[in-house]
C-alpha cells in the first residue's frame, strides 16, 4: 500500500493535463479520502436523443483507447452495448441490399428499430412505468459515480446506492411506498423497500425480455401498410424528379454533364457497371469475338437495358463487329508478308491506307494493287502480276482469317457502350417512373389500390373467420350467396358502390390520359434521341430496333420496336386493373338487378326482340323459364368468366345456349344503355355523404382549390359505359355455336395473338379468383394477428399484472409497524 | 456447534448442484474457499464448459427469479446477468415461433415461401448464436497459445445472510471468470496454485517467460499490468467481431441453399429409409451398396453442405450490389477478428512492462521488497 502511496504522491503532472487528486487530508493532517461526488439523475421514462448520440460519440472514443489495453469495467459493457447495435445495423443493412423489393428493403431496418424499440420500449412501459406509478421507485433510475460514469441505481443489490436519495426523495418514496409515518429508523425501511421493488423489478424484466421479438413482430405488421403507402409516395416523386433530370441526348452531352442530378447510388451503379465490363473486356480480350461471346456481352446490355429484344440486337452488331474487326494494318500485313516488303506499307500515305481499308471492307479489291504497286515503284508489267499476287493472296487471307479477337474491336465495343450508356440511363429513369405507378410489385400505386380496392370488396361482404376460410378455398357458392346478401341490403349496398367507385375514380384519374401521355412524350424522346446515339456510332440494327425504320409510315411498322412496346405494356397493365375493377362493378349491377328482378324483365324483352328478329315467337311459360335460366348463367358469367373461356363462350359451354339465348345473355350482361343500379347507387345521399359534402363545401370555402373533391363519379360511370361497350365488341361478340375443333382452332390463334392480348386485359381478373386472393390474404394475416397478437397482449398484460404484486411490506416492516402502533 | 457446522456443509453440498470431483471429509469441514477450474479446464474443457452452463441455466430459470421476485437481500448482479440468458434463449424461440408456428394454417403456396423464410429465420437464430460464441476463441486462444493468458472459469463460494424464510442454507456457489472485471481481476486465485508450479508465483512466472521477462521473484508484479491490458483488448476486439460474425451469419443464413434443408426428424428419416431401399435395389457389390449408404447426406453433413453453398453464395451470387455487401461483412468481420489478433499478440506498448521500464518506474531494484 505504501508504494502505492509513493507512487501517487511523487508523481509528476503531465503538463497541460489536470489530475484530480486521489485524497485529502483531514483537519489533523491525516490522509483521508475525497468526499463523494455521486449524484441521481432526474428520473425520465424516456431519455433525450441528444444524449443518446452524445454517450454513442463516447462509446467510439472509448473502443479507440481500449484497443490500446486501457478500458475499464463499465467502458467495456458499453462497447458491448455498442456491438450489438453494430452488428444488428449490419444485419439489416445487408438484407436491405439484398432484397430486390423497396418494402422488403424498409422493413429491414423497420425489424431493426422495432426490435430495439421494443426491447427498450416494453419494460419501459411494462414495467418501469406502472411501479413508478404505484410505488415512486424507477427502477432504471441512473446516477453518476465519483469518476462521471452514468449507471443504474439498482444493477447490482449487493452494492447499496440507495444514500443517494435525498431526504426529500426518501420522504415521497416513503409515502409511496405507504411506510409507516412514525417507525424509528423509517428512512432505513424506506431503502429497504425501494431497493427490493429494484431487484424484483429487475427480474421481471430479465423474465419477460424474451418476449421482445414477438412485439418486434407484431409492431412491423402494423407498420407494412402505412410503409407501403409511404414507400408509394416517395417513389412517385422521386421518379417523377429523377425523369425530369433525363439526359437531353439531342442538344448536348456535355451540358447534361456539368448538371448531373443523379443521385449518388445511380452513379455507383453506371460506375459499377462501366468498371464491369471494361475489366470483362481486359479480361477476355485475347479470346476470340464468336456467337458465344457475343451473346454474353449482349446478356449484359440486355440485363442493364432490361429489354430482350435490344439485347438480340446487340449481339448482331457485335457478330457484325466480327468482319470490321478483322479489317486493319495487322491483318494486311500479316497476310501480305512475303509478297510486300514492310517498308512499303510505311510509305504509304494516310489516304492510301483508307483505300486498301475501304477496299477490303467492301471486298472489292480494284485499284488496291494499283495503289501497293505504285508504292513499290514496279514496273507497269509488274505492276498487273503484283496487283493479282496481292489480290489473290487478301482475298484467301480473308477468308481463311480466323474469327476476330476481342482485343481488336475495342474501339467499335467502346462506340457501343457510350451509346448504350447513355440510353440505359435514360430508359432505367422512364422505367422506374412506369414502375412506381403500374409497376408488378409491392408498393407501387397500382398494388396499393388493388389492394385497397379488393380489401374494401370483401369487407362489405361480411365474412366471419370460417367463411373467410372457406371463401380463401375457393368456395363459390359462399360467394354467391354473400354477394345476393350484400344488394338485398340496400344501405350497404350503396355504401359499397359508393366506396368503390370512388377507389375508381382515384384510379382513373391517376393512370388516365395524362399518365400515358407523358409516358408516350418521354418514350419518344428518349427512344428518337438514342437512335441518333446509335446511327452515329454506326449501329443500325439497334437504332431501327428502338424506333422502327426511320421511313416508316404505318403503325404495322412500328410493332415490336422498343418504343411501341413501353407504350403497349404500360397501356395493357393499365387496362388489365381497370377492367378488373369494373368487372366487380357489372357484378355487383348483375346481382343487383337480378334481385329486384330488373334483370329477369330485360332479358325476356331482349328475347323477345331476338325471337321476333328470328321470325318466330314463344310461349309466355317458355319465356319465363328461359329468362330465369338466363338470369343464373349472368351471374355465373360475371363472376367466372375468363378470358381462355372466351372460346367457351364465356364460361356459358356448358349451359348449351341457343344463339339467341347466348346473345340475349351477353346483351344484358354489356348493354351499355340500360340504366345501371350503380348509377342510383351513387346518387343515393348517405349519412356520411352528406356529412363529407358538408365537410368539403367548408373545405372549399377556405382552400379554392379543392372544390374537385365534391365532385360526383359521373365519369367513372361513363368510363364503365364505355368499358362495356369494348367488352361487348371484342369479347362478347362471338356468333357461332361452339364445337371442339372450332374451339381448338380459336384458342391457337386466339392466345398468341395481339387480339387474345387485348382480350385477356378487357376481361381483367374473374370476380371468383380477385375473392378468393384477397379472402386468402386476409384470413392469413388475421390468422397470424390472431395467434401473435393474442400472445402479446397475455404477455403484457400478465407483466403488468405481475408488477402489481411488487414491492409488498416484509415481515420485518410489519412487525416494526406492530410493534410502533401498539407502543403508541 | 459442531452440528450446525455439519448440517451447514450438508445443505451446502445439496445446493452445490452440478459438483466438481469429490471433497474428503476434512475438506467439507473446512470453511469453502473459491477454487480456480484450472486443472478441469485443462483435462475437460467441453464437459466442464457444458456443466457450469447447465449449472447456470438451470439456476437462472429456478432459484434466481425466485430470489429475484422475492426481492431477497441476497439477489446479487452475477444472478441478474445470468438471468439474461433467459431473454437470449426464450428470444430465439420467439423469433423462430414468430415466422414458422403460424404455418400450418395458411394455405400450400403460402406455407412454403412462409417455411422458406421461416427456415432461414431459424437458421439465422442459429448461426447468429454460434458466430457469436465461436468467433470469440478466434481472438482468445490466440492470446492463450501465446501468454498463457485465459479467462478461467472458477467457483465462487458464497455466504449468503439469513432470511425470514431461510436461515440454514446459507452457502451458495456461482461460477465467474478471473478476468471479468478487469477492474478488480481475480488474481489471488493464481498465487501458490499447485496447479502451475510449487512456486507461489508459478503462473507468473510463466506469463512473464512468455512475455520475454526474466522471471524474478516479483514476476506477478512485473506482469499483472500486462495481462490486465491484454485481457482489456481481447475482449473489446472479440465483443466488435463477434458481433459482425454473428450478422455474417444471418446473412449466411438468408442464402438460397437453405430452402431445401429438410428440418423434420420423420422426414429426414423417411428420406434415409428410401435411400436405404434404393440402394438395395441397385445392381451393384455389397460393397459399393455398403458405400452408397454411408455416403448418404445425414443432418450434419447436409448442413455443412448447404453451409460451404451458402458461404460461397454471400460473396459470389445474386446481384452486384448483394455481392459487394457480402464481401464487405464477411471482410470486415476477417478483419476485425485479425486487427483483434494483431493488438492482442503484439506489444506495441514497449515503453512500459518489459523489464527495464519496470524496474525504473515502479520497482525499485535496490531497495528491499515485500512480496504480498
Amino acid at each position: 500500500m505504501s508504494n502505492l502511496l509513493d507512487q501517487a504522491l511523487s508523481k509528476q503532472p503531465v503538463a497541460n493535463q489536470k489530475i484530480a487528486p486521489a485524497f485529502t487530508f483531514d483537519s489533523e493532517g491525516k490522509v483521508q479520502p475525497m468526499n463523494p461526488k455521486g449524484h441521481l439523475l432526474p428520473s425520465k421514462i424516456f431519455g433525450s436523443p441528444i444524449e443518446y448520440a452524445k454517450d454513442i460519440k463516447k462509446d467510439i472514443v472509448n473502443i479507440k483507447k481500449a484497443s490500446n489495453g486501457k478500458a475499464n469495467d463499465h467502458e467495456l459493457g458499453r462497447i458491448n452495448d455498442l456491438g450489438i447495435k453494430i452488428g444488428s445495423l449490419a444485419i439489416a443493412a445487408y438484407l436491405c441490399v439484398k432484397n430486390p423489393l423497396k418494402l422488403d428493403k424498409t422493413m429491414q431496418f423497420a425489424g431493426f428499430a422495432s426490435f430495439f424499440a421494443s426491447m427498450a420500449l416494453l419494460p419501459k412501459l411494462l414495467i418501469q412505468l406502472p411501479l413508478k406509478l404505484r410505488t415512486g421507485v424507477d427502477i432504471h433510475q441512473k446516477y453518476v459515480d465519483s469518476q462521471g460514469r452514468k449507471k443504474m441505481l439498482y444493477q447490482d443489490p449487493q452494492y447499496d446506492l440507495t444514500d443517494l436519495y435525498s431526504q426529500e426523495d426518501l420522504d415521497k418514496l416513503g409515502k409511496k411506498l405507504n411506510v409507516s409515518e412514525n417507525l424509528p429508523d423509517r428512512n432505513n425501511f424506506i431503502k429497504q423497500r425501494a431497493k427490493k421493488v429494484g431487484v424484483q423489478g429487475n427480474t421481471l424484466w430479465m423474465m419477460t425480455a424474451g418476449a421482445a421479438p414477438i412485439f418486434s413482430a407484431l409492431m412491423c405488421n402494423a407498420a407494412e401498410k402505412p410503409l407501403n403507402k409511404a414507400i408509394e409516395k416517395f417513389d412517385i416523386v422521386s421518379t417523377t424528379k429523377g425523369l425530369a433530370s433525363r439526359l437531353n441526348l439531342e442538344s448536348n452531352i456535355s451540358e447534361y454533364q456539368n448538371t448531373d442530378k443523379r443521385n449518388i447510388i445511380e452513379k455507383l451503379n453506371e460506375k459499377l457497371f462501366n468498371k464491369s465490363m471494361k475489366d470483362f473486356i481486359k479480361s477476355n480480350k485475347d479470346k476470340p469475338l464468336d456467337e458465344k461471346m457475343a451473346k454474353t456481352i449482349a446478356q449484359k446490355y440486355g440485363k442493364r437495358i432490361n429489354s430482350a429484344d435490344i439485347q438480340s440486337a446487340v449481339e448482331k452488331e457485335i457478330l457484325a463487329m466480327n468482319t470490321s474487326g478483322k479489317i486493319n494494318m495487322t491483318f494486311i500485313k500479316n497476310a501480305l508478308k512475303g509478297t510486300v516488303k514492310p517498308e512499303v506499307f510505311e510509305s504509304l500515305s494516310e489516304e492510301q491506307l483508307k483505300m486498301i481499308n475501304n477496299a477490303i471492307e467492301n471486298n472489292s479489291f480494284k485499284g488496291i494493287a494499283e495503289v501497293i504497286s505504285k508504292a513499290t515503284g514496279a514496273s507497269k508489267r509488274e505492276q498487273v502480276k503484283v496487283a493479282n499476287k496481292i489480290i489473290s493472296t487478301l482475298q484467301t487471307s480473308k477468308n481463311q482469317a480466323d474469327v476476330a479477337k476481342l482485343g481488336e474491336v475495342i474501339k467499335p465495343l467502346e462506340g457501343l457502350h457510350e451509346a448504350m450508356s447513355d440510353f440505359a440511363h435514360n430508359k432505367n429513369l422512364l422505367d422506374k417512373y412506369i414502375s412506381a405507378r403500374i409497376g408488378d410489385k409491392s408498393g407501387t400505386y397500382i398494388a396499393n389500390i388493388w389492394d385497397d380496392f379488393t380489401s374494401s370488396a370483401l369487407k362489405s361482404l361480411k365474412l366471419n373467420n370460417k367463411e373467410l376460410k372457406e371463401l380463401s378455398n375457393g368456395n363459390l357458392e359462399l360467394l354467391e350467396s354473400k354477394l345476393q346478401e350484400l344488394v338485398k341490403d340496400e344501405g350497404a349496398y350503396t355504401k359499397t358502390v359508393k366506396k368503390l367507385l370512388s377507389i375508381i375514380k382515384d384510379y382513373e384519374s391517376k393512370t388516365g390520359e395524362e399518365f400515358t401521355k407523358t409516358i408516350s412524350d418521354e418514350s419518344k424522346k428518349i427512344c428518337r434521341s438514342a437512335k441518333q446515339g446509335f446511327k452515329k456510332q454506326g449501329l443500325h440494327t439497334i437504332a431501327q430496333r428502338i424506333t422502327g425504320p426511320s421511313d416508316a409510315k404505318s403503325a404495322a411498322e412500328m410493332i415490336g420496336t422498343l418504343e411501341n412496346t413501353i407504350n403497349k405494356n404500360a397501356k395493357e397493365r393499365i387496362t388489365g386493373a381497370g377492367s378488373s375493377f369494373y368487372r366487380l362493378m357489372q357484378a355487383l349491377d348483375i346481382f343487383k338487378k337480378a334481385n329486384n328482378n330488373t334483370l329477369t324483365e330485360e332479358i325476356k324483352t331482349i328475347l323477345k326482340e331476338q325471337t321476333n328478329k328470328a321470325g318466330s315467337e314463344m310461349a309466355d311459360d317458355a319465356l319465363e323459364a328461359s329468362a330465369k335460366k338466363l338470369v343464373e348463367v349472368c351471374k355465373k358469367v360475371v363472376l367466372n368468366a375468363t378470358t381462355t373461356d372466351y372460346v367457351e363462350k364465356l364460361s356459358t359451354a356448358g349451359y348449351e345456349l341457343s344463339e339467341i339465348e347466348y346473345k340475349t345473355v351477353m346483351s344484358a350482361i354489356f348493354n351499355n344503355t340500360a340504366q345501371t343500379t350503380l348509377e342510383n347507387a351513387a346518387k343515393t345521399e348517405t349519412k356520411t355523404n352528406i356529412i363529407n359534402g358538408i365537410i368539403n363545401k367548408v373545405k372549399s370555402k377556405l382552400h379554392s382549390t379543392q372544390n374537385a373533391t365534391k365532385e360526383n363519379t359521373k365519369e367513372v360511370l361513363d368510363g364503365f359505359k364505355k368499358y362495356k361497350q369494348e367488352a361487348r365488341e371484342k369479347i362478347a361478340n362471338w356468333r357461332n355455336p361452339i364445337t371442339p375443333e372450332l374451339g381448338k382452332r380459336v384458342l391457337d390463334t386466339a392466345t398468341n395473338s395481339a387480339d387474345a392480348i387485348e382480350r385477356n386485359n378487357l376481361a381483367g381478373k374473374p370476380i371468383k379468383s380477385m375473392a378468393q386472393d384477397a379472402a386468402k390474404k386476409m384470413y392469413n394475416s388475421k390468422k397470424w394477428l390472431k395467434i401473435w397478437g393474442t400472445l402479446g397482449i397475455v404477455i403484457a398484460a400478465g407483466t403488468i399484472a405481475a408488477g402489481l404484486f411488487l414491492g409488498k411490506k416484509g415481515k420485518i416492516e410489519k412487525e416494526a409497524e406492530a410493534k410502533n402502533t401498539s407502543n403508541d | 456447534m459442531v452440528n450446525i457446522a455439519e448440517k451447514q456443509n450438508y445443505n451446502a453440498i445439496n445446493s452445490y448442484g452440478i459438483g466438481f470431483g469429490k471433497k474428503t471429509k476434512e475438506e467439507d469441514t473446512e470453511h469453502a474457499k473459491d477454487r480456480l477450474l484450472c486443472e478441469e479446464m485443462k483435462k475437460h474443457p467441453i464437459t466442464t464448459s457444458a456443466k457450469i452452463q447447465t449449472d447456470k441455466l438451470v439456476k437462472a430459470v429456478t432459484t434466481y427469479p425466485k430470489k429475484g421476485l422475492s426481492g431477497s437481500k441476497n439477489a446479487n448482479f452475477y444472478e441478474f446477468l445470468t438471468m439474461g440468458m433467459v431473454p437470449y434463449l426464450l428470444g430465439s424461440a420467439a423469433m423462430i415461433g414468430v415466422f414458422n408456428l403460424a404455418n400450418k394454417f395458411f394455405d400450400t403456396p403460402g406455407a412454403v415461401s412462409a417455411s422458406k423464410i421461416g427456415k432461414k429465420m431459424g437458421i439465422g437464430v442459429v448461426l447468429y448464436g454460434l458466430g457469436k460464441v465461436l468467433s470469440k476463441k478466434l481472438i482468445e486462444k490466440p492470446l492463450k497459445w501465446k501468454y498463457g493468458i485465459e479467462n478461467l472459469p472458477y467457483d465462487k463460494v458464497i455466504n449468503e445472510l439469513p432470511e425470514e424464510n431461510n436461515k440454514d442454507n446459507l452457502e451458495a456457489h456461482e461460477y465467474h471468470k478471473v478476468f471479468e472485471s478487469v477492474d478488480f481481476p481475480y488474481f489471488n486465485l493464481f498465487y501458490d496454485n499447485k496447479f502451475y508450479g510449487d512456486k507461489k508465483n508459478a503462473y507468473f512466472d510463466k506469463v512473464a517467460k512468455k512475455m520475454g521477462m526474466e522471471p524474478t521473484e516479483y514476476s506477478d508484479q512485473q506482469t499483472k499490468d500486462k495481462i490486465r491490458e491484454k485481457v482489456v483488448q481481447s475482449r473489446v476486439f472479440s465483443t466488435l467481431s463477434s458481433y459482425l460474425w454473428a450478422a455474417t451469419g444471418v446473412a449466411i443464413a438468408s442464402q438460397k441453399p437453405w430452402e431445401n434443408l429438410v428440418l423434420n426428424p420423420s422426414k429426414r428419416i423417411h428420406n434415409f429409409i428410401n435411400h436405404v431401399k434404393l440402394t438395395q435395389q441397385a445392381k451393384t457389390s455389397v460393397k459399393n451398396k455398403v458405400k452408397d449408404i454411408a455416403n448418404y447426406d445425414f443432418f450434419i453433413k447436409d448442413f455443412g453442405k448447404k453451409f460451404v453453398k451458402s458461404t460461397k453464395e454471400l460473396v459470389n451470387k445474386g446481384s452486384k450490389s448483394s455481392v459487394y455487401a457480402g464481401r464487405i461483412l464477411l471482410g470486415c468481420a476477417i478483419g476485425m477478428t485479425l486487427l483483434g489478433n494483431f493488438k492482442t499478440l503484439f506489444d506495441f506498448n514497449n515503453n512500459r512492462g518489459n523489464k527495464k521500464q519496470a524496474a525504473s518506474s515502479l520497482i525499485d531494484e535496490n531497495k528491499e521488497k515485500v512480496v504480498c
